[in-house]
């Protein structure tokens, strides 16, 4: 069968074993069994020492198990999971998640279990995902075989972002944190030692999964590394893809190799070879989740002038400085405002408005004075991105600018992005924006760079519609 | 490319380690300029006369990759000192070929092309700001080879010296022809395939209109 339409199978399977299903709920058996009570799939515990698991009857062996199982996920230690899925292999079982670690990256015996199993995938033509896999994700099919707290119940539903993630933990830190302000992840992977299926595999399931529209990848080595990029390059005509590539330094290369037994190449070359095949490069986690957050909710910006709409002096000044540094990044401009619309936000504000670029309102400003100025500011042919300062202490202003920001990134093609602070409200308030359909972040620099992936992805999507 | 390629590699008398005239050779097969010069061996007597002044005079030496360290390169010679710098450089180097080229005139600074070929992706083209220098300014920009112009512009906009090809100083240097270098030498790279494992061409100048390279090193597996 076609690997990519195999994989449907393995992300969405109605019927689950899990070989090494345990009573306790401080074993990974135990914990991978429960997390998967919710997805209202058939689950198939296996387990010789048990009979029953919260009222599931237990199987003590691979041979009792049904026919036409979907998924195997195995969390019994490494000699004993390969042990186990030559058995289930003869069973005619197609997939696997390999939990356990202690493969390749802890030495020559390790290493000879995991030739073992990508062997195994390769003769029998079935997918193995792992070893050392936190496992897999996707909150709208209900399957999570995630072992740790990763902030599961504030992951929004909906989602459109894949995060493939050769590091579990760096993946469920990271998109844990980030869901305390709102994230749409439609998918998590977790590669690990990836003996069989690698990035390439769920880079070309995800760009053609309808319900994506954004991949993101921490990887510590590429694999079949020209391929990888090649077939990224194809799908970022569609979708954007961001990869976070860690092992830069000579030190992170040796820790790498500590980490899943394998060197990474020189990161230069890596930078460069990820722009010239239209791949966003970020370097930590946090940018990891800001850059696929604005991607995955905003389109491209048609140029990179941007707006500054401000209700605190202070926070404009500081966001123009940002705008106008030199970045790696695409370069931002601040644009020059019409006479037009400085009129119609002077009119709707006040006369004393600062109307040059950034648009200053003052804290006297209200509701219907952000609206209107926000009106003009999308309504300016000079304007390509608009970064929005709102605050929520001043008296004027209430909770319905959630709503009326929302209603404007709604009915336009112009990008909004929202810097916001509320004290120790600030995240809570950020998810609401979120939850709304606004992009917001607690800082402008982070705000700020948000733009600069949107202006990069611009720029990246026309030089591949060029040479198309 | 491939006959030409071949009749290269038939040319050599080092087939590991080509020397700086072969590496130059090697260049021009892509259309990359490089000075008149002339290779002498150890006996041959200095016969330069197709050449114009001033000269410079060089080792030529698969051994010696760092040649100014050894007192290997003597510049600035007119038509009245060439011939005692040339006798000066074969008493050093007694039995090492001697190369005596044009010296370029150039305005702007030193670029420097190279491959490497790393572990995982292969071939990667390398512009930088050039010269002796090169490795304490860092400024480079990379991408995997083949490279077209386009991504070789995009190369040279990334580095930190990219100002000067906007008119600096009234410097008028042709970037669209150095980014058409880049991607030559990107090409060749290719061509030239798994055996290539390092190629230098620092420094390179812009000098009468052209981009010329007035140092090559080539290194094979």
């Amino acid at each position: 069968m076609d690997r990519i339409a195999s994989l449907k199978r393995f992300l969405n399977p109605e019927k689950i074993a899990v070989i090494g299903a345990s009573k306790s709920k401080n074993k990974v058996g135990g914990i991978v069994f429960r997390r998967l009570l919710d997805s209202r799939r058939r689950l198939f515990p296996v387990n010789p020492k048990e009979t029953a698991i919260e009222g599931y009857k237990v199987s003590p062996d691979i041979q009792s198990l049904p026919k036409d199982i979907d998924l195997a996920i195995i969390t019994i230690s490494a000699a004993a999971a390969v042990k186990s899925v030559e058995t289930c292999i003869e069973k005619g079982i197609p997939n696997y998640i390999i939990v356990a670690g202690g493969f390749g990256e802890v030495g020559s015996q390790g290493r000879a279990l995991e030739e073992k199993l990508t062997r195994l995938a390769k003769e029998n033509h079935v997918n193995i995902l792992g070893p050392n896999s936190l496992g897999i994700f996707l909150p709208d099919e209900n399957i999570d075989t995630i072992f740790v707290e990763h902030g599961d119940k504030s992951l929004d539903r909906k989602g459109r972002v894949a995060c493939i993630v050769q590091s579990g933990s760096v993946g469920v830190e990271a998109l844990g944190y980030a869901s305390n302000t709102g994230y749409g992840m439609r998918a998590f992977v977790g590669l690990g030692n990836k003996c069989d299926l690698d990035e390439i595999d769920f880079l070309e399931y995800f760009a053609r999964d309808e319900k994506t529209n954004c991949l993101g990848f921490y990887l510590e080595n590429i694999e079949r590394g020209r391929q990888f990029l090649t077939v990224a390059k194809e799908v970022a005509r569609e979708k954007p893809v961001v990869v976070l590539k860690a092992g830069r330094t000579h030190t992170a290369a040796s820790a790498v190799s500590s980490h899943t037994g394998k060197l990474a190449g020189s990161d230069n070359v890596i930078s460069g070879a990820l722009k010239q095949f239209g791949i966003q490069r970020v370097y930590d986690d946090e940018e990891f989740c800001d850059a696929t957050k604005v991607l995955s909710m905003l389109s491209g910006a048609l140029g990179n002038r941007v707006a500054v709409l401000t209700a605190a002096g202070g926070y404009g000044v500081m966001c123009t400085d940002f705008i106008e540094k030199k970045d790696m990044r695409a370069p931002l401009k601040m644009a020059k405002l019409s006479k037009d619309t400085q009129k119609r936000i002077k009119e709707a504000t006040f006369p004393f408005t600062a109307c040059e670029n950034p648009v200053d309102i003052t804290a006297s400003a209200d509701d219907r004075m952000f609206s209107q100025s926000l009106d003009a500011l999308i309504e300016d042919d000079g304007v390509d991105i608009i970064i929005c300062i709102a605050f929520f202490a001043p008296p004027g202003i209430s909770e319905n600018l959630i709503d009326i920001i929302a209603d404007k990134i709604k009915k336009s093609d112009k990008p909004i992005i929202v810097f916001t602070k509320y004290g120790p409200f600030t995240d809570n308030r950020i998810k609401n924006l979120y939850t709304a359909g606004v992009v917001a972040y607690p800082s402008v620099g982070r705000a700020v760079r948000a733009a600069r992936f949107l202006v990069e992805r611009t720029k990246i999507k026309q030089r591949l519609d060029q040479k198309a | 490319m491939e006959k030409k390629l071949k009749r290269w590699f038939e040319t050599l008398d080092n087939k590991e380690k080509p020397d700086e005239f072969d590496a130059k050779q090697l260049v021009k097969l892509y259309s990359i300029k490089v000075p008149k010069g002339k290779r002498l061996g150890p006996e041959d007597e200095l016969n330069i006369d197709d050449i114009k002044p001033p000269y410079v005079v060089k080792v030529c030496s698969s051994t010696i990759l760092h040649k100014t360290e050894f007192k290997g390169v003597l510049l600035n010679n007119d038509k009245e000192c060439v011939q005692d710098n040339f006798k000066l450089m074969q008493d050093r180097f007694p039995k090492e070929n001697i190369l005596v080229e044009n010296q370029s005139t150039y305005m702007g600074p030193e670029f420097i092309i190279g491959i490497i070929k790393d572990p995982a992706l292969g071939h990667a083209v390398m512009v930088g700001a050039g010269g002796v220098l090169t490795e304490i300014y860092k400024d480079t920009a990379f991408r995997l080879a083949p490279c077209s112009v386009t991504d070789a512009t995009d190369m040279i906009d990334e580095l930190v010296l990219s100002p000067v090809f906007d008119n600096f100083r009234g410097m008028n240097l042709d970037k669209k022809k150095l980014a058409q270098t880049i991607s030559q030498v990107s090409r060749l790279a290719h061509d030239l395939g798994d055996k290539l494992s390092q190629l230098d061409i620092n420094p390179i100048v812009f000098s009468d209109g052209e981009w010329i390279a007035l140092d090559v090193k080539v290194m094979f597996e």
